[in-house]
């Protein structure tokens, strides 16, 4: 544009590739550290992943011919297990019953079960009640921290004599021709010049037979490998970024309650939460889909003025927030999922596969299943002593054939829905689809990437936060525990030339306040990064840093 | 009637200002019980020119003890004396400055009378038998209220807590002989080494002046180093943003992650008040925020704050302050 | 050069704290807890002792429930030779009847050196470290941020207000660690895996009767709003007189 001022931008543009260095194809290190599986992530697909391998070589070694000594790790990236996960959390237990069949409910970690459930619509501030929609109903499900569960799943994990390793990224897969071989962690204790500083340690390589990718929303190595095996899926993933706090309360809450509309623009897909973890203990927050169509949409603030609604605020009055989060979902359905979730010696597992039914926001039980899924294609891929690329598609077998497929199925197209037509005809759409069980429209609905969906130029709308009900990015930050070293080098691939546009889609796009914009120049505060991803969605890319970085979620 | 002990700290032949807190509280306490107060004065030959300023503060009795080994910290030997010295005098409690020196001091004292030790403590108080203290612990964030059992009490008080004041008493000086050969210690102190010349440490500055993104650029924290340089005995803290961005080093952060201060005095300057920064200085006794946005939560908690350009009002300030500190 | 370093298991400080039902603890539900930092920065220094020397022994000992022996791992996957674990149902206030526990197991334990973080950030006493010292009639040196060892002793910095001591001592010794003297390493992998099969002892610990007793716990106020005095350079006088006359610390 001729006068240097645009009126629209699209974040593909300046958003740079995926870094090459995800993917290496040096020898391992002679002194690698040997393992039989390794799982990269410690979330719950990955810890459900290595329990249940590690009960099943328990199991077949009491028959007398076993495998012996099978070497599971786990690395996590966080200082402790838990401290990045992040979900509503509104669990479905089915898979936890499949985990672990010797348990009762009430033995799982989950803080309630369900039982009163109200939904609204919200116009400016006023809350409408209306009846729950059938994709929304949650009778038989448990309201639970999922920060909670992983450290659970951590502890019966550890008992089985899974090897957790917490603080130790990865950032690279290393392969041999078309086989992955192991994994390197990052390095620790580098300066922001890059120069090793006290307290430096090289990364370490792991050698594995197997390795599954169980790294969460947006996983690097997992887009990495699909990128270079030329896996791809019949529509793009997509992405909401959802942002959560966590209140005491002096007003007990006896139900979850979930609300459509205000302060979403009609044009963004999303919706708000609040559960009671204890009726004084209350999780709230906010979802919006990153298709979002203007620079300065910020999901923070969103929340932020959601909370100063009397439906929310009459809990939330005098009460104190004591944690906040945020995290990418995976919400591209059935059509985003990779056509292939599985390679030589390598599976991808959980919400790195997106397994996430985004009608219910959902994807906890499809990730421990998931995990279970992989754990029984290793264990007989170890035991037949072949790890290449028929053996390991029975894991794609096993999920196609189960309820993850088939839920995500019938509920394909009710997201992309909302790409073509905002909250009100997404919404007539939707329902005739549920009303259809995924028959209408029949087909596919065709969906973009968040990255390429243009945003249109509009000012950002001035929010001042009191400190009390309503907080800063920054205050907010403070509250996610993360107190990552300041003097580390950025993680951060910004791309070239920002314009003062993307400075400012950026600025609002991070919760975090990882990016800001001085005057039309793009300012990088990296340590404040929280791992959401959102980043890496429509931004500058997400690289592995140092381990212990980040948030140290308790109640997320 | 309790009689209570004070350890009066001096260093380089000089008082601390902590002798004249760590008396003003023994004071405090001792009259609450009609007790006395026995100052422990320890230095090299000349110390005792020192005691009527104790006495000036509330010191019954001075006991002193001049020897050459005490030109320099000895930690055995001063040890050994106030050990010897509290159990001799059948002291109730005995109180000693949560300084470099008190630290070290206060537990060896107390582990070998075996007594109850609390350090670090903001308030001490006797009812009747019993002596209980206030502890801040888990870095301030609670606050413990801790009673000490047997006599005597060894409790060592956090700096700038109790102000020094005027009550004079007789302070009668009672040399007091070393214990032992006080030269003949495992431990020397070999030297002591001044820090950089008028530098005051955050932890201890009276007044702590810190800047932060409001200031725009590094060159400019030069107007925060001029305002401290005013009050004479300011140290310069910055916020994380500012150490992040390279504008001053890490160690002069104040906040969750780094300093936690409680001066008498501290100033924001371009301070927004991020809570990971309150975290690090809501103790302060009096805070001034300068500041553009009126509604930065620096505000929230500032005993007093103005509203404005940092780069026309801190001059001023500075200004002001030199005129008003002018015959100090 | 043999020597022990003792290690507390410490309360993650970035939380809003509350207090238990019985008023007088702290409620550790959801509660993180880690090595205190202090007592890593001991541990690194008898590290680098050894490896400096090519040979000895660290031992690390730790007091308080089971799960101190999660820190106990985490110091041996740093490279420490063996553990120690004093049993106690919870980790006591009172920094006396600590030492004595630790000075029982430490009595007869040839230690050249015994190792200790300058203080723990949750019951903020810092009183341990000597009082053990004296229990067992050893030479001590408090908050060391410089360390060079020589035959039959060394030489630590102490940071004072303003200024450093520079410190002689004899061996045997107890220091205790500060700030700056090094930066912690992380536990490696291997050094993780290496540390399950390293030897962890668990033995009751034998506390003192305790001196000290925490009566009540509290949290602090909440720091009321003051006034704006004015805006602009205007409000400088007015500040000045305020800052002489009301808060007097002018």
């Amino acid at each position: 544009m001729t006068d240097g001022r645009r009126l629209a931008v699209v974040p593909a543009k300046y958003q740079p590739p995926l870094p090459p260095q995800l993917i290496v194809r040096d020898a391992l290190d002679p002194e690698a550290v040997p393992m039989d599986v390794v799982f990269v992530g410690g979330g719950p697909a990955g810890l459900a992943g290595a329990i249940e391998l590690a009960k099943l070589v328990k199991a077949d070694n009491e028959t007398g011919e076993g495998l012996g000594d099978v070497q599971i790790a786990v690395l996590e990236k966080a200082a402790g297990l838990g401290e990045h996960c992040l979900s509503g959390a509104v669990v479905n237990p089915r898979a936890f019953r499949e985990l672990f069949p010797d348990l009762q409910e009430s033995d799982f970690p989950f803080r309630a079960p369900v039982t009163k459930e109200r939904v609204y619509f919200m116009k400016g501030g006023r809350a409408l009640r209306i009846p729950t929609p059938p994709t929304m109903q949650n009778h038989g499900h448990h309201i639970a921290s999922l920060s909670e569960i992983v450290r659970w799943l951590g502890e019966k994990a550890e008992g089985m004599g899974v090897n957790i390793f917490t603080g130790f990224p990865v950032a690279s897969l290393v392969m041999d021709g078309e086989r992955a071989i192991g994994v390197r962690t990052t390095p620790t204790g580098l300066m922001r010049d890059g120069t090793p500083g006290s307290g430096f340690a090289p990364p370490t390589d792991i050698s594995a037979c197997i390795t599954v990718l169980s790294e969460g929303t947006r996983g690097s190595l997992s887009q990495a490998w699909m990128e270079q095996a030329g896996i791809n899926s019949e529509n793009p993933q997509i992405y909401a970024l959802g942002v959560k706090e966590i209140w005491e309360t002096k007003k007990p809450l006896d139900a979850i309650v979930h609300t459509l509309g205000w302060p979403l623009p009609n044009d963004a897909f999303g919706g708000s939460f609040m559960y009671p973890l204890t009726p004084n203990l209350v999780a709230i927050g906010i979802v919006v889909g990153m298709d979002y169509s203007t620079t300065t949409l910020d999901v923070h603030q969103l929340l932020q003025e959601l909370k100063t609604a009397s439906l929310f605020r009459e809990y939330l009055e005098g009460g104190e927030m004591i944690e906040w989060g945020a995290k990418t979902i995976p919400e591209g359905g059935y059509y985003a999922l990779p056509k292939k979730r599985y390679g030589d010696g390598l599976l991808v597992v959980g919400d790195a596969a997106g397994f996430v039914e985004v009608a219910s926001l959902k994807g906890v039980h499809y990730a421990v299943q998931s995990g279970i899924y992989a754990a029984r294609t290793i264990f007989d891929a170890l035991k037949k002593n072949d790890i290449c690329e028929n053996t390991m598609a029975r894991y794609d077998a096993l999920v196609n054939a189960s309820y993850i497929a088939s839920d995500l199925k019938e509920r394909r197209n009710m997201r992309l829905a909302f790409q073509h037509g905002g909250l009100y005809i997404g919404g007539i759409k939707a329902a005739l689809m549920t009303l259809t069980k995924g028959a209408f429209p029949g087909g596919r609905v065709e969906s973009n990437a968040d990255a390429v969906v243009p945003r249109a130029v509009k000012p950002a709308e001035p929010f001042v936060p009191d400190g009390k009900l309503t907080f800063s990015k920054l205050d907010a930050n403070f509250k996610s525990g993360n107190a990552t070293r300041d003097t580390i080098p950025s993680h951060l691939v910004i791309g070239q030339d920002i314009p003062p546009e993307i400075a400012e889609l950026y600025e609002h796009m991070c919760p975090a306040g990882v990016y800001e914009q001085n005057d039309g120049r793009l300012v990088v505060n990296q340590a404040n990064c929280i791992d959401c991803k959102a980043t890496d969605v429509i931004g500058p890319r997400w690289t592995p840093r140092e381990g212990e970085s980040g948030p140290k979620y308790r109640l997320m | 009637m309790a009689n209570i002990l004070a350890f009066a700290e001096a260093r380089s032949g000089e008082l601390r200002k902590v002798a004249l807190e760590v008396v003003t509280a023994a004071r405090k306490l001792a009259d609450a019980t009609g007790g006395e107060v026995h100052a422990l004065l320890v230095g090299a030959p000349g110390i005792a020119a020192k005691s009527d300023q104790l006495a000036q503060h509330g010191a019954d009795v001075v006991l002193l003890c001049e020897h050459d080994a005490f030109e320099r910290y000895n930690p055995e030997a001063t040890s050994a004396l106030a050990a010897e010295r509290i159990k001799s005098g059948g002291y109730r409690a005995a109180l000693f400055a949560t300084s470099a020196m008190g630290r070290d001091l206060a537990p060896r004292v107390a582990g070998k009378l075996a007594a109850g030790i609390v350090t670090d403590v903001t308030a001490v108080e006797l009812t009747g038998d019993t002596l209980t203290v206030k502890h801040p612990i888990n870095i301030g964030k609670v606050i413990a209220t801790v009673s000490i059992a047997g006599t005597p009490a060894v409790v060592s008080l956090r700096p700038n807590t109790y102000s020094p004041a005027a009550n004079p008493k007789a302070g009668r000086v009672e040399n007091v002989a070393p214990v032992g050969d006080p030269s003949a210690t495992r431990v020397r102190v070999k030297e002591v080494v001044a820090g950089s010349s008028g530098k005051l440490d955050l932890a201890e500055a009276p007044v702590i002046v810190a800047g932060g993104r409001g200031l725009k650029a590094a060159e400019n924290f030069k107007l925060v180093e001029d305002l401290a340089d005013a009050f004479g005995n300011a140290a310069v803290g910055a916020t994380r943003a500012v150490t992040d961005d390279g504008w001053r080093p890490h160690a002069d952060q104040i906040g969750q992650t780094g300093r936690l201060v409680s001066p008498e005095l501290y100033i924001a300057v371009g301070i927004s008040g991020a809570v990971q920064h309150l975290a690090g200085m809501r103790t302060s006794k009096t805070i001034v925020a300068i500041n553009k946005d009126k509604d930065a939560p620096i505000f929230k908690i500032a005993d007093y704050g103005i509203v404005g350009d940092v780069f026309e009002i801190v001059p001023a300030l500075t200004a002001a302050v030199r005129e008003a500190r002018k015959g100090h | 050069m043999k020597i022990a370093v003792c290690i507390k298991r410490v309360p993650d400080m970035d939380v809003r704290f509350r207090i238990a039902s019985d008023g007088a603890s702290v409620d550790e539900t959801g509660v993180k807890f880690d090595l205190n930092d202090f007592d890593a920065w001991a541990v690194e220094a008898a590290l680098q002792l050894k490896e400096k020397a090519g040979q000895g022994e660290v031992v690390v000992v730790s007091l308080g429930p089971n799960a101190v022996q999660e820190t106990i791992r985490k110091a041996l996957s740093m490279g420490a030779d063996r553990g120690i674990h004093l049993q106690a149902d919870r980790i006591p206030f009172d920094g006396f009847a600590i030492a004595s526990a630790l000075a029982a197991e430490l009595k007869d334990g040839g230690y050249d050196l015994i190792l200790f973080g300058k203080l723990s950030p949750d019951s903020s006493n810092g009183v341990t470290g000597p009082i053990v010292a004296e229990l067992l009639d050893l030479a001590c040196v408090t908050s060391i941020s410089k360390l060079d060892m020589a035959d039959g002793g060394g030489t630590a910095k102490r940071e004072l207000e303003g200024a450093q001591e520079i410190v002689e001592f004899k061996l045997p010794a107890v220091l205790t660690v500060d700030e700056g003297l090094n930066t912690a390493r992380y536990p490696s992998l291997k050094g993780i895996m290496a540390a399950k099969k390293k030897p962890l002892e668990s033995k009751p610990a034998q506390l003192g009767e305790p001196k000290v007793k925490v009566e009540k716990l509290e949290l602090p106020p909440e720091r009321s709003a003051g006034k704006i005095v004015g805006e602009g350079v205007a409000a400088v006088p007015e500040l000045v007189r305020l800052l002489h006359t009301e808060a007097r610390v002018l």
